[in-house]
Formats: C-alpha cells, structure tokens, sequence
C-alpha cells in the first residue's frame, strides 16, 4: 500500500503546483470590470443557454466594450485572423442555471480583457472571475479558461462552429456587428 | 565561589561547537539545498514531461483513438517500469476498464459508432486525495506531490484533462473535467542517492569536525595554553619565594611578549626581595606612598648590647662581626616571627617597629623571646646580654636623609623615649612604658612600676619590669 509523503507535500514540491495554481491562481485586482458593462452590446444575440465544459449547466450572456465591436482583420497564414484591440473587455454573466428567473442576477462574471502586456495574460487576455456579490475580482493565471477558448480558434461545436478554423483571438462569438454584414461567428 | 573550569576545557569546548555549528549549518544548508534543487529538478522534468503527454494524450483523444492512448501508457510503461501513466474519470474510477464511456458515446451520438469491450476490468485504484479532488475541482489545479510505497519514493502529478469544447459533441457539455491523468515517477533511485550523498556528507563533517578540533586544539595547546600555564607556574613559585625560573620564550607573539614581560618582572621581583634584606619593611612600603612624613602611632622597640666595648677589646675582627651578626639575627627572626618590622641597627643596637593595638603584646613576646634566647644562648652568642626598652606612641615616619642617600625611618619623642629606655635597662631586663603597660595589663607579668628620670625629661616617667607573658591556656 503506498504512502502519501504528507511531510514533503507540505515541503517544496507540493507547493510548487498547488501553491501556484491556489495562490499564484487566484492574483486578486480591483475595479477592471465597469459596473455599467450592461450599457454595451452583446456579442451574439444568441441565447447560450446549452450545457458546455467549464460553465455546464449555466446560462451565459456575453458583453463587449465598443472598444471590442471593432477587432482588426486580416489573413495570416493564409487564414482569416481577428485581433482584437488592447483594451478590449468581454463580460460574460453567467447565471445559476440554464433557464433562470429573468429577474435574478448573474452569479459570476467571467471576464476577459485584453492586455498582451501583462505578465499574467494568456493567449493576449486577462482571465478574470469576479464575484458580483462581493465584487471581488480574481484573475485566473493556471490554462484552464485558456485551454478551453484556444478551441474556439478551430472547429468547435458553438455557434458557427469555425469550420474553416479562423483565427478568432480565443473568442467564440465575436461581435456580430464587426464586419457590418450582420456575419454570424 | 566560581568553579575553576581549565582552560583547555574551554578552548576545546569553543572550538568544537565553532566547527559543528558553523560546518554543520553549512552542511546541513547545502544538503538541503543540493535535496531541494535535485527535487525541483525531478519536479520540473516531470511537470515538462506531463506537459508533453497531456498533449500527446489530448491528440489521442480523438473520436476513437482511446484505445491507442491507452495502449501508449501501457508501451510507456514496459519501457520504463518506474514511469507509469493511468487516467482515472472524474468519479474517481480508472478509465479503459469498462464501457461506461463507450457506452455513453454511443449514446449521444445515437449509433453504436465505437465497439465495446469483450471484457470488463474490475481493478480497484483509489486516487490519492486531496490532490485527486483539487485536479477535479472548478477551477481545476495540478496537484503535483511526493509518495513512499516502501522503500521506494515517487514523485506524482495529477493532471486534469479538460472537456473541451471540441470533445462535448461525443461526451457531452455538462461536465468540464473528463478526467485526470495520473503520471507517476519512480524517483528511489535519486532518492538513494541524496541519501547516500548525505550520509557521506554527515560522515566528513563528523570526521572534519574531529580532525580540526584536534588539530586546532593540539594548536592552542601548544601555542597559547601550554605558555600560558608555564607563566603561571612561574608566577605560582615567584608567590612561594622562588625567583630562579623564567618562562621560555619560544614565539614571538603576544604570548611571547607576555612571557618576555613576566620574566622582567620576575627579575624585579627578585631584585627587591633580595634588597628587603638590606632594608626595613617601613622602607619597602614607602616606596609606593609619596614619601612625605606621616604620623602613626607604634610601639617602638630598641635593644642594645650590654659589655659589648669590653667584649669587643680582645677579640678578632671576624669573630666580633659574627658574633654580632648572630645575635642581630637572633634578634631579626625574633621580631620577624611577632610581625615586627627592623626598622635599622646601629652597631650593637636593634630599632624595630610593631604596628597596630597587639604590636605591644608582640613586641614584648619578642623582647621576652630573645631574653630568653641570650639567657639559654651561652657560647653561640658569647654571653653577650642586651637590654631593651619598649615604648608605645605617635612617631612620625619618613624619608631621612639627602637626595644621594636616606633611610625611611621613625622619629619622635617616642622613640627616643623608648632609645632613653633601653639604655636605662640593664643587661637580661625589658623596660616598658606606662603605655606599653596598659596594652598588655592582664597579659603581662611585669615588676613596677618604677619611676625613672630621664634625660630631657622634666619629669619622672613610670616604667615596667617585664617579666613574663601570659599566654593562653596558662594557669
């Protein structure tokens, strides 16, 4: 029968991933996320009430800041390439279910801001939680959210589903609006 | 009082505990850190490697290809028997040993697109908690810890694997994590090796430590200790009266000058104990005071040889000049031996000094002790006889003389009272003062008081016969 090191679990090594992921994870900032976010469009007009990893079973509607409405485009490699500007912040509220009361408010805001520039990005984004009851902004620095938004630079199940694997800059609804041509991704 | 505590002992002691905690700390801190960064190694060439197979792993996840990753681990580990690699669901339960999934492919994708297993396992493999619920928990976390199987030592990570968007068309979207990839390493051989590298280390500390406090000690011995004692022992007998050994000097160090140093002041030493033959204690004191007169009072004592210029007529020089010094020194061990001080001789002539309340009562002894020498002496001194007079009070004492010579002496009415005394007594008698008399009524057997008329005296001074002493025990 194997035996748990806890004397070295609690040394180095332990540490250097739970530590990380609990500590370093979880970087708390303050006053990134606008109170007026719901003054901005949505990303999709969408309703994404279906179940999906890392949400479940939780309805989501996505804002955008008109910083957001206007990624740049262009092709790379031969593919078509969103970049979307610094500055740019996409709140998503998600609620406590996949059909809540109309009436009750989000349970969690995921955020993503752009900002290349900081240490803590992934993938250019900064990927914040933040809890609108305390208001308390967290930003998450292990892959998870990361790895889940890299698939929505290649073919996924939402939306459009990306079939011809665009680069979408991790996003998976860019704004409807960004080509003027009322273009669903 | 503190206890003595060698030297030795102490050096020892210091250099012993400098080396064990300045090495050990040292060593130990190198152990600990050599144990870390080796672990931090290992650690990171896992976390790197689970990086790689959890992408090689996440590519085999492809619709269908479960089987081939399982199959890889299963090739991975007959590679290498210490590296295994296992992936357990969400629910705790080791993935590939039953349909359970298969199935619920199937199931969602509405046909039997993927085989089931002719065979179910029913292998039991408890993952290790907590990390198992913190890899599977929202957001998840890599758990990354140590494990003992015996004698063996792994270190293992638990990785989640994510239900991506691209994997819920086969497995769904209410769930986000899929599982968790359990890679293991078995690390007992590196293990081993720290082990043995700090049993080694412990080993030359040890030895280390032993060698340099025998060495250094032997050092100190012999450099600084052993010099050290011989000054004291140098000192020990100059405190016993001997003057004939000198430290050897044999460095030329602070130890050397410190011995260099004491030999000087031995010969100092010698060379006034040798002068305290020639001159009183009065005058040995004076030299440290200021040399200015002071007042005291003493009891002054004076003998004087009775018949010593008829004695004197018919005899050789060298026999006058023994006999004499014999019964000077008589006299001089006498007063010696009752704490008295010679103060000078003049010719024939004893001046002595006893200090303090009982320097009457000893004075007295003495004069008695040497009566009673003379008296029992005969030949040895020739039947010479002395008289001495004994007198108490303020004298003045002090540096007579000139720049090129001075004797450090008594002077006052006293003493030439007690001078007047002794020439007044007669051959075998003691006279003493009234003053001297009143200091050792009741110890004193004394004849008198008689009235004697002095020279320069106006009046009639009242003197004491002594006779004899009474000691204690006596009737």
């Amino acid at each position: 029968m194997s035996r748990v090191a806890w004397a070295g679990k609690l040394r180095v090594v332990t540490g250097a991933a739970l530590a990380l992921l609990t500590l370093g994870c979880q970087a708390e900032v303050k006053n990134m996320i606008p109170d007026d976010y719901r003054s901005w469009d949505k990303t999709t007009d969408k309703v994404l009430n279906y179940p999906i990893p890392g949400h479940e079973n939780h309805l989501r509607i996505p804002y955008v800041n008109p910083t957001g409405e206007q990624p740049e485009i262009g092709i790379v490699g031969g593919v078509k390439s969103y970049s979307f500007p610094k500055g740019t912040i996409i709140v998503k509220e998600v609620y406590d279910s996949l059909s809540p009361d109309p009436s009750s408010p989000p349970t969690q805001l995921t955020v993503m801001v752009k900002n290349p520039d900081a240490p803590r990005s992934r993938g250019g984004w900064l990927w914040i939680v933040k809890d609108p009851a305390t208001g308390k902004e967290i930003v998450l620095q292990n892959e998870f959210c990361f790895t889940c938004h890299a698939n929505a630079n290649e073919p996924h199940p939402y939306g459009d589903k990306n079939p011809n694997r665009e680069f979408r800059d991790y996003v998976f609804f860019v704004y409807e609006e960004a080509e003027g041509n009322g273009v669903e991704y | 009082m503190a206890r003595f505590i060698p030297l030795t002992r102490k050096v020892n002691a210091i250099i012993f505990v400098s080396l064990a905690v300045g090495l050990g700390g040292i060593i130990a801190f190198y152990s600990t850190w050599l144990r870390m960064s080796i672990n931090d190694s290992v650690g990171a060439n896992l976390r790197q490697q689970s990086e790689i197979l959890y992408k090689t792993i996440e590519n085999f996840m492809l619709p269908g290809d479960a089987p081939r990753a399982e199959g890889y681990f299963r090739d991975i580990n007959m590679v290498n028997p210490d590296y295994t690699i296992k992936v357990y669901r969400a629910s705790g339960r080791l993935a590939f040993q039953d349909n359970a999934t298969l199935q619920d492919v199937n199931k969602r994708l509405g046909r039997e697109r993927f085989p089931l297993r002719a065979q179910e396992s029913t292998t039991v493999d408890e993952p290790v908690q907590p990390y198992f619920k913190a890899a599977v928990s929202l957001p998840p976390e890599n758990a990354f810890f140590t494990e003992d199987e015996g004698e063996r030592n792994f270190f293992r990570m638990y990785k989640p694997l994510i239900n991506l968007p691209k994997c819920t068309g086969c497995h769904g979207g209410e769930h986000t994590i899929r599982g968790v990839v359990d890679i293991r390493n078995d690390i007992s051989a590196s293990v081993r090796e720290q082990n043995r590298a700090l049993l080694i280390s412990l080993g030359s500390f040890v030895l280390i430590v032993f060698l340099l406090t025998f060495l250094l000690a032997r050092y100190m011995r012999a450099d600084i200790i052993r010099p050290v004692k011989l000054i004291g022992s140098v000192c020990s007998e100059v405190t016993e009266g001997r003057f004939d050994r000198r430290v050897e000097i044999r460095n030329q160090d602070e130890i050397g000058l410190l011995g260099t140093t004491v030999n000087k002041m031995v010969e100092g030493l010698h060379e006034r104990f040798k002068l305290s033959k020639f001159v009183s204690g009065s005058t040995i004191q004076s030299l440290s005071e200021s040399g200015k007169g002071r007042k005291e009072t003493l009891t002054v004592f004076f003998s004087d040889v009775r018949g010593f210029t008829s004695f004197s007529e018919n005899k050789l020089p060298e026999d006058i000049v023994g006999h004499l010094n014999r019964l000077l020194s008589m006299q001089t061990d006498i007063i010696h031996g009752q704490k008295g001080d010679v103060d000078k001789y003049v010719a024939d002539e004893v001046v002595a000094t006893f200090k303090g309340p009982e320097g009457a009562l000893a004075a007295c002894r003495a004069a008695l002790a040497i009566q009673r020498e003379l008296a029992g002496g005969g030949s040895a001194f020739a039947d010479l006889q002395v008289g001495i007079g004994i007198n108490h009070g303020e004298v003045i004492l002090g540096m007579i003389g000139s720049d090129k010579r001075a004797d450090y002496t008594v002077i006052g009415d006293a003493v030439n009272t007690a001078s007047r005394f002794c020439g007044a007594a007669r051959a075998g008698q003691t006279i003493i003062s009234d003053s001297v008399f009143v200091l050792v009524r009741g110890k004193a057997v004394t004849e008198g008081p008689f009235r004697v008329n002095l020279k320069g005296k106006s009046q009639h001074l009242r003197v004491y016969l002594l006779k004899e002493i009474r000691e204690e025990g006596d009737a």
